[in-house]
């Protein structure tokens, strides 16, 4: 980077010196501490490889003994009908589709984190990619889950797929649910090879530093024969920036598709065109507070402050600020749109929401989801871990109650009143939420245990040591993070 | 045979010339080459050359038999179909048979024509040979086919420990009841039977009284129906019965009757009103000749709801009302009552509080449209006031014209229960026997019938019973030393006459399912008979009846003419009025206020208890109360305002007005179910020391200080369905006094609450144009009212020039939405059969036809036939209460009852948003409403629902998987979901899943599964279902027109001949159903009236269900609270959406306002 350049070397044409360089504001280091490139290795590594510590037992027991109040709750819906949960016309959706909105809501932020920033040359995404990338693919499981088994005839469900066979029926394209198995199967496919793609020449370097037979054969063979030549990184680079080309239309893409389920819909309070853009704000806001959740507790276990700073947090907090005060935009919207389309059974929906038999779950809503979010103002809150961490439960507690609002309230009280009823879950819903959380909770814990959980390559390249002109003497000069480095070097931390 | 491939020898010349050779083993002659040459074809060519076919035949024997072993398992079980060898006349397998019966009843029998499928009847119709009733159904018509088929039944007759006995053993008891007998005539001998209206019968037992001249005969109805007659027979000296001729009457008076739904006759009843009432454009709206129903009444019945004017008044003041508006008419008509009478008379009257305005102009209403208007009082009434009714009748010139009076076929009289009770108590009773009913059960309260029974044993006499539950589901037959098991009607021969007294058969179906005797059997073998023969005595009863006539035609037409005798006006004689005022005191007021309630009895759905154990029964919606399995006290707003308020409901910010931001008139309507099922307080009602105990609910529209209760509910034994039912309000059900209302009540609310089944949480429309509505004259004004109301007002769902063609021509002819999906045209063939689309080609195949159905609102009585004959035609199950607490219920139609309380013509909003103390109710039926651009259809992801070409919203339950996004997306919440295997599980198994009792495995099971439908498929859990429009019966009209028309391609169904069941068993003929391609068809011209509108058609969904608007006759001269020019629903609309019909928005408000407000408040 020329501004960098030694003003001090004695044959300098003189010109030089009059030059006075445009004032760049310095940047602030994503990896703090001038750590080096072992250190890196070292402090992810070590995660993987050190004992588990006792907290990480506690909780993955914990959560697995939770996951399996979904495999109990799935049992008894499958075998005995979807009766055992609390659907109840005119609530045919209830927590099912509740739940899987909301699961594939946070499923956006990893994928928003790793493609999309990574286009727009966002260097702080580093930190937290591979983390919320892990997110994504276990929500999009759970998520999964919920479309699939609220079926009558869950064993039926594969004619969902355009297969031929002796029938010669094919689905029906027109449906949104249809749009659903492609968008969400394309999603979850992209965002696993997306995932795993950038987890090479960390596994690699896993590999490397296996000790044990069974963890050399396990790395070995997903590392895929990484081998860390020029050849692997130009491949690597390659597939890195088209696999995010693809999954950046799919962020926008899948939970646009899944706002066609309620948008294409004629129930009043979903029939509405504004629900794509919405949905998709509300996806990252969601994404984004769930990446929060997670990576934080993380952080402090791990000592990982170095790696994901308060920068980081900044960040996050911020595009939580942005999309949350979309989301409120939305939901003002919906009432305006609603008054001024004049159609009676539109207005009745919204200000039934806000007042009606459901008002409780709309005002969790609004709280948890606009007002909440705007202490992210200050930035005395948001450098205070804690209470970011509360925010962001707030906020996902907010989302699962924005989509409980829009699924139930809207079917609950419709077009005639004869009609209207109101729902609750029953006991086999709560479990199977629950059951999800633990499912979720579970591999994760199990991805913080034997996955690199912070991209080892990519925070070398963002160090300052990545910087070929980076002299450590220095120190002085607030370095440009974004330097472009060489991946060998970058990669060298894995050899040694 | 192996063959040995010899090589030829060399030649000479080979041997001596050069020597060639291919290997080296050639050249070196080594024996495996020899070998290797020796075969034809080189290695590999003959591997099987190592087994001979004796080695192959034993291979291949064992792996056939390996084969066969593994294979074995994967077999179906062989089931062997065998035809007929001998194929019975006019049985043709799949094809339906149908026969005439009828449906017994105390005082009439109900023609019918019954379906069989392989001689198991499935489904009963009402017969359209009866003119009266033209083939109208009601509930228990239609219901009563699967007592048939209850596994509760009694299968054996048994004694009194159980122990099963044959039918010569019953014989023998018979005979030897006989013979003990015999010589004392019958002394100590107690028969104690239902009523029934058979001749047959009462013959019979005319010969048993012969035997037996001192034989007691009793005769026992818990819902007694015969005051009218016993007034008209103090009036007339003979047995006489008043029938109405409602097709005759303009206007109409009903105190505390409900003549269009549970009093016997009301079908055809239901038919003669529908008929005046019915108009087909606003040019024909006469308020003069459309019927216009006053009624007063204290429980909100249907012919209630159905009034133009409903005064809400105690049942016991109603004499008392009686005598003021009979005081009116005699005076208005000039009758020749003495005015001294008439002053008695008003005098009598004269303690009640009433509007007096309301008596004079109906009075006034009735007497000018004399000869054309009458007075009907409820059945339950003192006779002392249906004397008076009688004499108010023939004031008003009704007698002959819209009254007739029928003279009856004279009957011996017969001994009450009283009587019997009081025999059994003077230890007159050796011997009872009691022929159906359930006098243990449904006995009044201050008999105790049961300890009556059990004094009956105590004393060493012996107690009888037939009857067709057994010890286990009937509380009488638990206590009989012999039980006799009973036959079902469609098992045995009988005969009846019907409410005008038409000579009915009783057809048997079906050979006896179980062990059993007909009624008719029992009987003779009591009467002497050795060898009774049910057929031969009612072949001889017809004869009698109808000399001349064919039996055989009878039977296959089902009805013979009336045998009932005329009598004139005359026999009735005018003076009699004096009298009954000299007898004021029968006009007595009793004291009724919130201390002293007074308690209305009206039959439960399960009428006396009867039917407690029929399954569709107890899951029909009440249609006023929209309760299942259960019964209440029914208390009215302001009792529970003023005495109960924490019966009231919480209400939410939305009913309330959040910090007062929303108008009244945004607000909506309280609502009780806030957490979706309606948990009701227990109350306890006391009178005269009896206690029972229920749940309460608030009804809107009773008397202010009257609890309603249904009866018929409470069996402890009934069946598996029918145990502990609701409550049993037979307790406090007095023998003497008036049966059906009881004053002196006092209710107590204990702690405990309850939860009550109710399939309709909101009782309000909320101002939406549903069911729209409009006063006569107000129609007639602006015939076009229905097209300026609800959004389609702004945009109609087709715009432009086609905006108002003809509903058929809409049907078919405009291009169906603006969609950019190609949506077949349905008066079109096939798009990829081009030869078709020629002149030649729609002649030889022309295009399907087009169903579509009409429901015309205004003649729609909510009586719920429809929902019980669509029950019984399309197998639905039942659920359960549990289930329909969770809204789960699978009713594929919905009859959506709603309670109006709009502004009142003063301009207050009084109960608006509150529980309406004097609403308005609207009844309306809705079911699938195949709409042709249907929003189910589009985001089915599995194809599951299609449109067929002819209009048909179709379901593929194969296909189905239920993603349940179809009944999402469906505006009127018409689909149902299979929740749980409905049919295999049980009722109460359904949460065990696989781990519960597999119902198919049952005998219970064989059973039910007689009763389905075979033509409909019975679903699986998972998969969704609704209304079909009957495609069974399309199918199957369509195949006849297809035969019938052999190479003519006029495969056209005719109109008419295609109807759906809800339709067919509607007496008012609301439903109707047909191709509305044709323009001349009736469902056509029901449609092309000016009143047809869509619900929700501003959706442009297009349903091909549509409805007719509903038109109410106001009195104008009666106003009031409550009285209002246009019916309530509509102000409400107007007031909340603003959507005035040009003449109504420029109508400035009555000035009278404010006062009557003030009244209305206070």
């Amino acid at each position: 980077m020329s501004h960098a350049a030694d003003h001090s070397a004695p044959d300098r044409p003189a010109v030089l010196a009059k030059v006075q360089p445009l004032k760049v504001l310095p940047r602030k280091p994503l990896v703090l501490n001038n750590r080096d490139f072992h250190w890196i290795t070292e402090k992810i590594c070590r995660i993987v490889e050190d004992p588990a510590p006792t907290w990480w037992w506690v909780c993955f027991f914990v959560s697995a003994g939770l996951a399996t109040f979904l495999g109990f709750g799935l049992l008894w819906l499958v075998s005995t009908g979807v009766g055992v949960w609390g659907l109840r016309p005119p609530t045919f959706w209830g927590w099912d589709i509740v739940n899987f909105v909301w699961w594939i809501g946070i499923g956006h932020a990893g994928t928003l984190i790793s493609a999309v920033l990574c286009l727009l040359r966002q260097k702080w995404r580093t930190a937290i990619n591979r983390a919320s990338e892990a997110m994504t693919i276990f929500a999009v499981m759970c998520a999964g889950i919920f479309p699939l088994f609220h079926v009558g005839r869950v064993w039926f469900a594969w004619w969902l797929f355009p297969i031929p066979v002796s029938q010669a029926i094919w689905p029906n394209f027109r449906s949104p649910l249809e749009w659903d198995v492609f968008a969400v199967s394309t999603y979850f496919t992209v965002s696993v090879l997306f995932w795993y793609m950038g987890m090479l020449p960390d596994l690699g370097t896993l590999r490397d530093r296996a000790v044990k037979t069974w963890r050399k054969y396990f790395y070995g063979a997903l590392a895929l024969g990484w081998r860390n030549s020029t050849r692997h990184w130009r491949n690597y680079e390659m597939a890195y920036l088209i696999l995010a080309g693809l999954s950046t239309p799919l962020v926008l893409s899948v939970h646009t598709i899944v706002s066609f389920d309620f948008a294409s819909a004629i129930v009043p309070g979903w029939h509405t065109t504004i629900f794509p853009p919405y949905f998709v704000a509300g996806a990252i806001f969601s994404g984004f507070a769930m990446v929060l959740t997670l990576v934080l507790p993380l952080r402090s276990m791990f000592k990982l402050h170095e790696l994901i700073t308060q920068h980081h947090i900044d960040c996050m907090c911020k595009i939580i600020l942005a999309t949350g005060s979309m989301v409120g935009y939305a939901y003002a919207m919906e009432f305006f749109i609603a008054w001024y389309s004049g159609n009676i059974y539109e207005a009745f929906t919204f200000i039934n929401r806000a007042f009606g038999q459901y008002a409780w779950a709309y005002w969790i809503m609004i709280s948890c989801n606009v007002i909440s979010p705007q202490l992210f103002w200050f930035r005395g809150v948001r450098s205070n871990t804690a209470l970011v961490f509360v925010i962001c439960l707030f906020v996902n507690c907010g989302m699962w109650f924005e989509r409980f609002v829009i699924t139930v309230t809207s079917l609950a009280n419709d077009f005639l009143p004869s009609a209207w009823g109101y729902y609750s879950p029953s006991i086999t819903d709560i479990f199977t939420f629950f059951g999800t959380m633990g499912f979720f909770s579970m591999l994760f814990l199990l991805f913080v245990r034997f996955l690199p959980m912070l991209p080892i390559a990519e925070i070398k390249h963002v160090t300052q040591a990545a910087d070929p002109h980076f002299h450590p003497d220095d120190a002085g000069h607030e370095r440009s993070a974004h330097s472009a480095a060489r991946p060998m070097a970058v990669a060298e931390g894995g050899h040694r | 045979m192996k063959l040995k491939f010899n090589h030829p020898a060399p030649s000479e010349r080979e041997a001596t010339g050069p020597r060639y050779w291919r290997s080296l083993d050639e050249l070196a002659e080594t024996p495996a080459f020899k070998d290797w040459m020796e075969k034809e074809f080189p290695a590999g060519a003959s591997m099987l050359e190592s087994n001979d076919r004796r080695n192959f035949l034993k291979i291949m024997a064992a792996s056939f038999g390996l084969a066969g072993m593994g294979l074995a398992g994967c077999r179906q079980q062989t089931r062997h179909l065998l035809p007929y060898s001998k194929q019975p006349d006019r049985v043709i397998p799949g094809v339906p048979v149908f026969y005439t019966s009828s449906l017994p009843g105390a005082d009439e029998h109900i023609p019918l024509i019954v379906e069989t499928h392989d001689a198991r009847p499935t489904k009963v119709e009402g017969n359209p040979s009866y003119a009266v009733t033209g083939g109208a159904t009601n509930v228990y018509a239609q219901s009563s086919i699967l007592d048939l088929y209850d596994p509760d039944r009694a299968q054996r007759s048994s004694r009194a420990d159980g122990a099963p006995v044959s039918k010569d053993q019953v014989s023998d008891a018979i005979k030897k009841l006989g013979a003990d007998y015999g010589a004392n005539g019958g002394a100590g001998l107690y028969f104690l039977a239902d009523k029934n209206n058979s001749p047959t019968r009462a013959k019979t037992v005319q010969k048993l009284l012969a035997r037996f001249p001192k034989a007691t005969w009793a005769e026992f109805e818990a819902l007694d129906q015969n005051n009218p007659e016993r007034a008209a027979e103090t009036l007339t000296g003979r047995r006489t019965r008043p029938i109405y001729n409602f097709a005759k009457a303009t206007r109409v008076l009903a105190l505390d009757s409900d003549f269009l739904h549970s009093e016997p006759g009301h079908l055809g009843y239901a038919k003669g009103f529908a008929k005046s009432r019915r108009i087909q454009n606003g040019a024909d709206a006469d308020p003069e000749k459309m019927i216009r129903l006053y009624a007063v009444e204290s429980n909100f019945s249907l012919t209630g709801a159905n009034a133009d004017h409903r005064l809400r008044l105690a049942t016991s003041a109603i004499p008392a009302f009686a005598a003021l508006i009979a005081a009116e008419i005699l005076a208005q008509r000039n009758a020749g009552v003495s005015a001294s009478a008439i002053a008695a008379l008003k005098q009598a009257g004269s303690a009640l509080k009433v509007d007096a305005k309301w008596i004079a102009e109906c009075a006034k209403d009735l007497v000018a449209h004399a000869g054309k208007s009458v007075v009907v009082a409820g059945a339950q009434l003192p006779v002392e006031l249906h004397q008076l009714v009688l004499l108010m009748n023939m004031a008003l010139g009704a007698v002959g014209s819209t009254v007739t009076l029928a003279g009856l076929p004279e009957r011996p009289a017969t001994a009450s229960l009283a009587d019997v009770a009081k025999a059994i108590d003077a230890g007159q009773v050796k011997t009872l026997f009691i022929l159906n009913g359930n006098p243990a059960y449904n006995g009044p309260g201050d008999l105790a019938f049961t300890s009556k029974l059990n004094k009956v044993k105590d004393a060493k006499g012996q107690i009888f019973r037939y009857g067709y539950y057994g010890r286990q589901a009937d509380e009488t037959s638990a206590h009989s030393d012999i039980f006799i098991a009973g036959l079902h009607y469609l098992e045995s021969w009988g005969d009846g006459l019907t409410w005008d007294g038409n000579h009915v058969p009783v057809q048997p179906m079906i050979m006896p399912l179980f062990e059993g005797f007909g009624e008719l059997e029992v009987l003779g073998m009591l009467a002497g008979d050795g060898k009774p023969d049910a057929y031969a005595y009612v072949h001889d009863t017809f004869t009698t009846l109808n000399p001349g006539k064919s039996f055989e035609e009878w039977l296959a037409v089902g009805v013979a003419g009336s045998s009932f005798a005329a009598v004139g006006a005359s026999a009735i004689p005018a003076n009699r009025v004096a009298d009954l005022a000299a007898a004021g005191a029968k006009f007595d007021l009793p004291a009724v206020d919130a201390n002293h309630l007074e308690v209305r009895f009206v039959p439960g759905i399960s009428w006396d208890g009867r039917f407690a154990n029929n399954g569709w029964l107890q899951e029909c919606p009440d249609p006023m109360t929209k309760l299942t399995w259960d019964n209440a006290i029914f208390v009215s707003p302001k009792l529970a305002k003023e005495k109960f308020p924490e019966l009231l409901p919480e209400g939410t910010v939305m009913s309330k007005g959040p910090l007062g931001l929303l108008s009244p008139q945004a607000r909506m309507n309280d609502n009780t179910f806030v957490t979706g099922r309606e948990i009701a307080r227990v109350a306890e009602i006391t009178i005269n020391g009896r206690t029972i105990k229920g749940p309460v609910s608030i009804l809107p529209g009773l008397a202010n200080y009257t609890l309603v209760v249904p009866v018929g509910y409470g069996r402890k034994r009934a069946g598996s369905i029918g145990n502990g039912v609701g409550f049993d309000a037979f307790p406090l059900v007095t023998s003497t006094g008036n049966a059906c209302a009881a004053t002196g009540a006092v209710m107590r609310l204990t702690g405990d609450t309850y939860r009550l089944a109710n399939v309709q949480e909101h009782w309000s429309m909320e101002g939406r144009a549903i069911i729209r509505e409009a006063s006569v004259d107000d129609y007639k004004a602006h015939p076009e009212f229905v097209r300026e109301m609800d959004v389609e007002a702004h945009s109609p769902p087709i715009y432009g020039k086609d905006k108002d063609l003809s509903p058929q021509d809409k049907a078919t002819q405009i291009p169906r939405g603006a969609s950019m999906y190609e949506t077949p045209a349905n008066n079109k063939p096939m798009p990829n059969v081009a030869v078709w689309n020629t002149p030649e080609g729609l002649e030889k195949f022309p295009t399907p036809q087009q169903w579509g159905m009409s429901i015309d609102l205004n003649t729609c009585l909510g009586c719920t036939a429809c929902l019980v004959a669509c029950q019984a035609e399309n197998n639905i199950p039942i659920v359960g209460k549990d289930q329909v607490m969770r809204g789960r219920e699978m009713h594929w139609i919905r009859l959506d009852r709603y309670f109006a309380s709009g502004p009142t013509k003063d301009g207050a909003y009084a109960d608006a948003d509150q529980l309406p103390e004097d609403p308005q109710v609207n009844f309306q039926s809705v079911a699938c409403q195949h709409c042709e651009l249907a929003p189910c259809e589009n985001v089915c992801p599995f194809m599951a629902t299609l449109h067929d070409d002819s209009g048909l919203n179709t379901m593929a339950y194969n296909r189905c998987v239920g993603t349940k996004y179809c009944a999402n997306n469906c505006p009127y919440k018409v689909r149902r979901f299979n929740f749980f295997d409905w049919n295999k599980r049980e009722i109460g198994e359904f949460y065990k899943g696989p781990l519960g009792p597999d119902f198919y495995d049952t005998d219970a099971s064989q059973l039910t599964r007689m009763q389905k439908n075979p033509d409909v498929t019975v679903r699986m859990r998972g998969v969704m279902e609704k209304c079909t429009y009957c495609v069974q019966r399309i199918e199957g009209a369509k195949i006849n027109a297809r035969v019938k028309a052999r190479d003519s391609g006029d495969t056209k169904v005719p109109d008419g001949t295609l109807v759906p069941a809800c339709a067919q068993a509607c007496p008012t003929d609301s439903i109707v159903f047909g191709d509305v391609s044709d323009a001349k068809s009736a469902v056509s011209i029901a449609k092309s009236s000016d009143r047809n509108y869509a619900v929700l058609g501003y959706l442009n969904i297009r349903p091909r269900t549509t409805y007719l608007a509903k038109i109410r006759n106001p009195n104008p001269a009666i106003t009031g609270p409550g009285e209002a020019e246009q019916p309530l629903s509509r102000q409400e609309y107007d007031t909340r959406y603003g959507h005035k019909t040009e003449g109504e928005a420029a109508k400035p408000a009555p000035a009278k306002a404010s006062a009557a407000a003030g009244a209305a408040k206070s």
